[in-house]
């Protein structure tokens, strides 16, 4: 519970204070749903149902969208990573990325679905362009999180 | 009522997700319905909560970041020689400094120049936070409630309309900016003063809509607010016309606008208080800053 708390509380801090220097072409990498990826696998589905709504809940009051949007979206995506999370389980730096990439791709489209729903058809191109390269960018940074032994490992072999 | 809980506690994991997956989606129907208590006390809830960090983690970012360059940037010369690094050091932080408060006073002279046109009170605020997602726009600004702030206050920058505040606490408030999907306000052009809707978009645009189709809008058209709404006082200016489109069977041609103010590199705002009581806000009779 403590860990959850200090790990939602740096999340929150560094999306909001921290991104925008590593920001590319305006877009930031989504640390929020990282961190569903990476406390989901942990605990149980229903703990990570309800970690999920806790942090969709967080990211939705710190932005300017309908609250909900996010919670809603993550309280599945934490279920369906804790629930699937021995089956998934890999070690392989390849498969880990492409299912980083995934879940951020698919969290994006449904909370788009559901933006949709409740606020009016939004432009799908535009929404696009801006889901993919979020999704990559959130995908190649939680890649660089998980494999952060290895690279510091290299980092100190090499000096 | 015991196969009811039997049942219940069979199918425990199907029952929580559904419950809150549930309360997620009520959540977003109230906001739809207008009922915004709940909503407005679960995000001032949680941005009280968490903005002390933000701007915490704000702070010290700022002072690793002056440490970097006031530091860690110069090593290598010290390497080279140890007195001409000294002198570097010293010489390379008051240029720093210097740079810094004269880009400063130029900010802050483009915002004490708007404030002589529009003559209104205004409180100045620095940007402590983005947006926690990159499909809306707000920032966080450093003022709150103790400093006056409340909700629909208009905020603008030296250039022009930068949004509205939407969540206040003691210490912090939330912006909409004028490109955030969900922004919109009543402008003019400037020249031919025909109204529209200015709204922004998924791309961080801004496109002015409800534009009659045989009104006459070019390229290069300034637009103002309006001030119709109530919320932004009339005449700030809001962007340049760069595109009009008109589509065959369309009631209303649509304009793209290029916001004046630079909201991707906002570090201060300002937040005009008490307009409505004021006059000097109409275009035509205001000065330039």
């Amino acid at each position: 519970m403590r860990l959850f708390v200090v790990c939602l509380l740096a999340c929150a801090s560094a999306q909001a204070a921290l991104l925008g220097a590593i920001s590319v072409g305006g877009v930031r990498p989504d640390l929020f749903v990282l961190l569903v990826f990476f406390l989901s696998p942990r605990v149980s589905p229903e703990v990570a149902t309800l970690q999920g709504f806790v942090i969709g809940l967080c990211q939705d009051a710190l932005s300017g969208g309908p609250l909900g949007l996010r919670a809603f979206t993550y309280t599945f995506l934490g279920f369906v990573t804790a629930w699937l999370s021995h089956d998934l389980y890999t070690e392989k730096p390849l498969a880990q990325f492409w299912l980083l990439l995934a879940g951020a791709a698919g969290a994006s489209l449904l909370a788009f679905s559901l933006l949709a729903f409740f606020v009016g058809l939004l432009p799908l191109v535009p929404a696009l362009g801006l889901i993919a390269p979020e999704a990559v960018y959130t995908a190649v940074v939680g890649f660089l999180l998980l494999r952060l032994p290895q690279v510091r490992a290299a980092f100190v072999r090499a000096i | 009522m015991s196969i009811l809980w039997r049942v219940l506690t069979r199918h425990r994991r199907a029952v929580i997700l559904a419950a809150v997956l549930l309360a997620a989606f009520l959540l977003m129907t109230v906001q739809v319905r207008h009922d915004r208590a709940v909503v407005s006390f679960v995000r001032q809830a949680v941005l009280f909560t968490v903005s002390p960090f933000i701007k915490l983690t704000a702070v010290t970012v700022g002072g690793v970041n002056h440490v970097w360059q006031n530091y860690v940037d110069l090593r290598g010369l010290r390497q080279e020689n140890l007195r001409l690094q000294r002198e570097a050091v010293l010489l390379q932080r008051r240029i720093d400094q210097l740079e810094e408060q004269v880009l400063e006073t130029q900010r802050l002279q483009g915002l004490l120049a708007m404030r002589e046109a529009w003559r209104a009170e205004f409180v100045a605020a620095r940007v402590v936070g983005k947006d926690a997602t990159n499909w809306f726009k707000t920032i966080l600004i450093d003022r709150g409630s103790r400093a006056g702030m409340r909700r629909n206050l208009p905020v603008v920058g030296p250039d022009g309309l930068v949004g509205r505040i939407v969540e206040v606490t003691p210490s912090t408030s939330k912006v909409q900016l004028i490109t955030d999907p969900l922004s919109a306000a009543g402008v003019l052009m400037q020249r031919t003063r025909v109204t529209g809707i200015v709204i922004g978009n998924l791309d961080a645009g801004l496109r002015v809509r409800y534009l009659p189709l045989l009104a006459d809008v070019v390229v290069g058209d300034q637009v103002v607010t309006s001030g119709m709404g109530g919320v932004f006082p009339k005449g700030i200016p809001v962007g340049r016309v760069t595109a009009v489109e008109r589509k065959s069977g369309a009631l209303f041609q649509e304009a793209v606008l290029q916001p004046k103010v630079d909201l991707s590199r906002l570090e201060e705002v300002v937040i005009l208080m008490n307009w409505e009581r004021r006059e000097g806000f109409e275009t035509g009779s205001r000065r330039q800053p």
